[in-house]
Order: structure tokens, then C-alpha cells, then sequence
């Protein structure tokens, strides 16, 4: 019932977007989510929106809430028959369809957010941010007043894992005694229990909350009605939600490589590739809150730097938080590896499962 | 500063149980009218999104309350007008409910993605407000919906039990032969019945996004409608038992969460599977006493007198 009425509504939104004189290159968009979710969804959909803008004759197609199924496959066929040369499956679970489609299609140009080989007309990208997270530690590090820094998980995938350490690595960096503690929901978008593991962080006397969900407006506005900070991630805009105690935040920054990626298209040489960026990247830190001091943005920056400049905090010699060695000296832990992550660093509260 | 355990999980408890209570509340309702709609799952999103909605547009999350008690009331008339009227399954009426559920829902709340809204407000009692344990969780700091949770309920149990009209109620959920015989009208009463578990149900919804969350997201109830179901089930038909029920279910929830972030080793998994164990247990242990049982025309379409 719900994909029936979604691909009456895609296709009613294709077809009445479809009469506009020919541009030059028609980029189809595919999303899980709605875009205006402060989140995931809606870091792509600003991207494309700026690149429908920057690059001249340039046409934007996009869909919502489009299930990873049949249906995402079905949807970009659609696009495809309105003109789309440029396609974007902007979640994991689209794997399959796209790849399908594209071998279908070898005119179209594909980018998918995910993993896996790159082919001629299928290009692979995302951002990298578990090294990000080290300087927003610094950050929490710096804020704290209990030196209790919670985190919020969906699930304690590799991927996530890594960000929970970098966060408590760079932390510790600044503060030895900081720890994060660590509550994992079991979905990427059950609001009710992100309010509940919130709270639950709180009543520890975490003071400073940080998460990787979908969408972190719930979370946010928890902790922001308790009266504590939080450390932003998916989307740059989500400072509106937390006038007092936002620090700072992790947001994705599409547009430079989607720019160059519908140039290439228009300029008919586009080659796939898997394209896996950090921070100064694909990867961006937000804007600061009001009650963050100087020094502390100058630190916080310069950890950033560090970072872009291809500083890996996961370099060995780490502990897990367990007390066994890790990584031995020298070792390290490539952003391609992350995936794989299966331990929390030493200072985390939290055990994976 | 930490709070106490007991004190944490007593929060989350009520946090989380308000709208568990409010759902129970409702299908015990309409299941002691001889009706089970399978769809509460639907009418709790119903309640949720066009809630958000009215508050994101209007600005007013009373407005917003008031409307999602109307759609969750509609909604189960809806399913009244299948199921007494036109005499359809039950069981495939409420799945179809559900289905209609998710996407009416979705359709409502999906301008609406990412709104930032003014929530229901929160009240503490002022004297309260000096101790630490109590300032520094969320205790007794709640909306007018976990406020009214307690007196809602007995409220329900006075017009199931104390009054002629729920006494009606009753007696079409056992036998609608009888009570048409008695001379009460069980289609009106089922109606009415459905009606009154429809507003709460749409309550329910409306506590999840303007009070707990603060936002809508497609199917955010997350099986809370279900729960509720499974608790009418274990608090076995009766409104002040059901109050229990939420809280242990709420409380469950609460207990998983609070104990990693005490960095336990407890398993999150065997703790969410505590209550429904606890439901099977309840099952076996007063399965089969009268008293305690199911309303006999449960599920069973009256076809009239003739």
C-alpha cells in the first residue's frame, strides 16, 4: 500500500517536472528518507539543489522516501525514461538496483553512496568521518564538566565503532580524564528510544552527547531540554535546534564533488571510480555555538587541520577498552578498513555485542 | 551528579508508558466491545503525524493534541463502518487498517519532515523542584498527557464497570445476541466503544511527537501498537491492570537503555524480551480461569436477530 501510493506520487512528480525545455544534464536524485529531515537525506538533497543552481543547464529529478527494494529500481528506470543521464542512489541498501540499472543503461552515469567495485558508468563515493570525530572529542573534551561524555549509537557497526573511538581519542587528547559512554538503540531511527537512551546518558551525568542515528533532531532536543550539549552529525544545519547548548557538529559536503562529477558527465568523460573522502572534503565541522569559547574553537580547528592534513588517530600503539593491545606500534587503521572495527578503545564505557 | 538506578528507570518508565498506557486503554475499550482491530499500529501513526502536522503548521501543539484525538477517533469509525456495519473480518479489516495506517500517515507527515515545533508544555510541582534526584532527571517534570495517564485509567475502569453504559459494552463483547435480547443496540455501542479507543489511541501517537521526540519520522511508532495489544492481553482485559503492564513494558525499555549507560554487561537483548516472556507467562498461568478471560464474542461478527 505505502510503495503503491509512492510510486503513483514519483510518478506523478516525474511526470508533471518532465515539459521544461531540454537542459543540458538531468540529475536524478533516489532517497531513502524525506530530505528535510536535518539529517542524512537532506545533506544530499542541499548538494544537488547547489549543483541544479551552480552548473548551468542542470535539471534536478528527486525522490523520496523510496524503499530499498524492487521499487528503487523501478524509480530510477522512470528517471531515466524523463532524461536522467546522471544518477544518484544516495543509500547503502540501493546496492542491487542500481547495479542492475546500470548495467542496463551504459549511457547513464551512475554515483552511489556506498561500497563495493566501481565500473565504467558506476562511480562509488562517500565521506569518511570516523577520523572527523577526533577533533569534535577535542571539542567535548574541552566542554565537559563531569569529563562523562555520552554517545548515542543506531547500530555498532564497524563504521560507527570508529567514530565512537576517534571521538574518546581525541578527548582524551585534551582531557585525561574523559570518558564516553556509550548506548547503542538498536535501529537508525527509533526516536522514541534515542530520547530514552538521551535521558539515560544524562541521569549518568553525561553533560556532552554525541550520536550516529539518521537524524539527530531528537537527541538534540533531548538533551537540549535537560539542559545539556550535544555534538551534531549528518547534516550542518542542526544548530537551529539547540540554541544553548550546541557545540558543534559533523556535516557531509556534497557539492564539490558533485559539481565535478555532472561536469564530467556533461563533458561526456565521466570515468567510475570509488571516491572515499575526509574532512576539508566530503566531510565539513559546522558551525560553533554561542557558548564555546576561543580557545577552545582554535583548538578544535587545529585538530581539524591535523586531520585534513592525513593525521590517523587510529595509529598504534591503542588499547581497546578491555585493556588488550589492538594495534601494535606503528600499526594503523585505514579509513577503507573501518568496516571491519569490531572493539572500543580504551575510555569507553559501552561493550560490542 | 547521577541519579540513583530506580529513579532513572521509574523515569524512563513513565516516559516511555504514557503512550503504551494510552493505546492499552483504548483497545481494551474496543475489545471489551467485542472488537479487536489488529490496526492500532495505524491509528497510533495516524495520531502521531497529523499531531506534528497541525503543530507544525499552526504552531499550537494543543491544536495539535485535539486533532489527533479527532483523526484517531475517525480512523476507528473508519474500521467500525468495515467490521459492524458491513460486517467485514476483523482481523483482515484491522491488518488493512494498519497498511492504510502507514500510508496516510506518511502522506500527512512528510511536508513536515524535520519541523522544529514548540512541544506539548511540561509542569513540575514547585516544591518538588529542590530535590537533587528529581531536578536532575525527568521525573514529575511532564506534559498535561503523562499527568492525566493514572486518572485516564480509572476513568476507563468507572465507565467499563460503573456505569449502565459500559455495563453495555460489556455484555455486547459476551454476547451481542443477549444484550440486542436486553434490548441495547450492539452496533451503536461498538461504535461508541471504538470512537472513545480511537481518541485515545490517536493520544497515544501525539504523546510520541509532541512530547517524547519532538519530531515525525515514517512508522516511528516502531510497534508500540503492538505492545499495546500484547499488554491488553496480559493486564487481561482490565484498565487499572493495564497500568502496570505499561510501566513494566515501559520500564523494560528503560532498564535496557539505563544499564548501558552504567556500562553493564547485561544483555539489551534478554531484557527486551522480558516482557513478553512475562505475557506467555501470564497466558499459562490464568489462561483458563472465567474470570480473567477474554470477552466470549471476542472477534465474532453479530449478524443480528434474525
Amino acid at each position: 500500500m505505502k510503495q503503491r501510493l509512492g510510486s503513483i506520487l514519483t510518478a506523478l512528480a516525474l511526470g508533471l517536472t518532465a515539459q521544461a525545455q531540454t537542459p543540458r544534464l538531468v540529475i536524478g536524485a533516489v532517497y531513502v528518507g524525506g530530505v528535510n529531515d536535518y539529517g542524512y537525506n537532506r545533506s544530499f538533497h542541499d548538494a544537488l539543489t547547489q549543483v541544479a543552481r551552480d552548473v548551468p543547464g542542470v535539471k534536478l529529478l528527486e525522490a523520496e522516501n523510496v524503499p530499498e527494494s524492487g521499487e528503487a529500481e523501478r524509480v530510477m528506470e522512470g528517471m531515466i525514461q524523463h532524461g536522467a543521464r546522471l544518477i544518484f542512489p544516495t543509500s547503502f541498501g540501493y546496492q542491487d538496483s542500481a547495479r542492475k540499472t546500470a548495467r542496463r543503461h551504459p549511457e547513464v552515469c551512475f554515483e552511489y553512496a556506498g561500497d563495493g567495485a566501481a565500473t565504467k558508468n558506476f562511480g562509488v563515493f562517500f565521506g569518511s568521518t570516523q577520523a572527523a570525530w577526533y577533533p569534535m572529542g577535542v571539542a567535548a573534551g574541552k566542554m565537559t564538566k563531569s569529563n562523562k561524555l555520552g554517545f548515542v549509537l543506531g547500530l555498532p557497526i564497524g563504521y560507527a565503532l570508529g567514530n565512537v573511538n576517534a571521538f574518546q581519542m581525541g578527548a582524551r587528547s585534551v582531557n585525561p580524564k574523559a570518558q564516553t559512554v556509550v548506548v547503542v538503540t538498536g535501529g537508525w531511527s527509533d526516536k522514541a528510544k534515542e530520547a530514552g537512551a538521551a535521558n539515560a546518558l544524562l541521569d549518568q551525568g553525561c553533560d556532552v552527547v554525541g550520536m550516529h542515528v539518521d537524524s539527530p533532531a531528537t537527541i538534540i532536543q533531548a538533551v537540549e531540554a535537560r539542559g545539556a550539549m550535544s555534538i551534531g552529525f549528518q547534516s550542518l544545519e542542526a544548530r537551529a535546534l539547540a540554541p544553548k547548548g550546541w557545540i558543534t557538529g559533523l556535516g557531509f559536503t556534497w557539492t564539490p564533488f558533485f559539481t565535478r562529477i555532472a561536469n564530467e558527465v556533461i563533458a561526456g568523460k565521466f570515468r567510475g571510480e570509488a571516491v572515499y573522502q575526509g574532512l576539508g572534503q566530503m566531510v565539513a565541522v559546522a558551525p560553533f555555538g554561542a557558548s564555546v569559547p576561543a580557545d577552545v574553537q582554535k583548538l578544535v580547528n587545529a585538530a581539524a587541520a591535523k586531520v585534513a592534513n592525513g593525521f590517523n588517530p587510529f595509529t598504534g600503539p591503542l588499547r581497546n577498552n578491555q585493556g588488550s593491545m589492538v594495534l601494535p606500534n606503528g600499526a594503523t587503521v585505514g579509513a577503507d578498513q573501518m568496516g571491519d572495527m569490531n572493539w572500543y578503545v580504551e575510555g569507553v564505557i559501552g561493550k560490542v555485542r | 551528579m547521577t541519579t540513583p538506578l530506580i529513579s532513572g528507570v521509574l523515569a524512563g518508565a513513565i516516559l516511555s508508558g504514557t503512550s503504551l498506557l494510552y493505546a492499552t486503554l483504548g483497545e481494551t475499550i474496543v475489545e471489551r466491545a467485542g472488537i479487536v482491530n489488529l490496526g492500532l499500529e495505524g491509528i497510533l501513526l495516524i495520531g502521531a503525524s497529523t499531531g506534528f502536522a497541525t503543530a507544525a503548521a499552526t504552531g499550537s501543539a494543543w491544536l495539535g493534541l485535539l486533532v489527533a484525538a479527532l483523526a484517531g477517533g475517525l480512523a476507528n469509525l473508519l474500521f467500525g463502518w468495515l467490521v459492524v456495519s458491513r460486517r467485514a473480518n476483523q482481523l483482515a479489516s484491522g491488518l488493512a487498517m494498519m497498511f492504510f495506517g502507514f500510508g496516510l500517515s506518511a502522506l500527512v507527515g512528510t511536508p513536515y519532515v524535520g519541523a522544529v515545533i514548540k512541544g506539548l508544555p511540561k509542569w513540575r510541582p514547585a516544591w518538588l523542584a529542590p530535590l537533587p534526584w528529581v531536578r536532575n532527571s525527568t521525573l514529575f517534570n511532564y506534559d498535561l498527557l503523562t499527568w492525566m495517564a493514572l486518572p485516564v485509567a480509572v476513568l476507563v475502569w468507572w465507565a467499563l464497570f460503573r456505569t449502565r453504559w459500559g455495563l453495555g459494552v460489556r455484555a455486547v463483547g459476551e454476547s451481542p445476541a443477549a444484550a440486542f435480547a436486553a434490548g441495547r443496540s450492539p452496533g451503536l455501542l461498538q461504535y461508541q466503544a471504538l470512537g472513545a479507543g480511537g481518541v485515545l489511541g490517536g493520544l497515544a501517537g501525539a504523546h510520541l511527537s509532541l512530547s517524547l521526540t519532538l519530531t515525525w519520522a515514517e512508522y516511528m511508532t516502531a510497534g508500540r501498537g503492538f505492545i499495546a495489544i500484547a499488554l491488553v492481553i496480559f493486564s487481561k482485559w482490565h484498565p487499572l491492570r493495564a497500568v502496570a503492564g505499561a510501566l513494566l513494558f515501559g520500564g523494560a525499555e528503560a532498564l535496557q537503555l539505563q544499564l548501558q549507560a552504567r556500562g553493564s554487561d547485561f544483555s539489551p537483548f534478554l531484557l527486551e524480551m522480558f516482557p513478553y516472556l512475562l505475557t506467555i507467562l501470564v497466558l499459562l498461568a490464568w489462561g483458563g480461569a472465567r474470570r480473567l478471560a477474554a470477552p466470549a464474542g471476542l472477534g465474532r461478527t453479530f449478524y443480528g436477530s434474525e
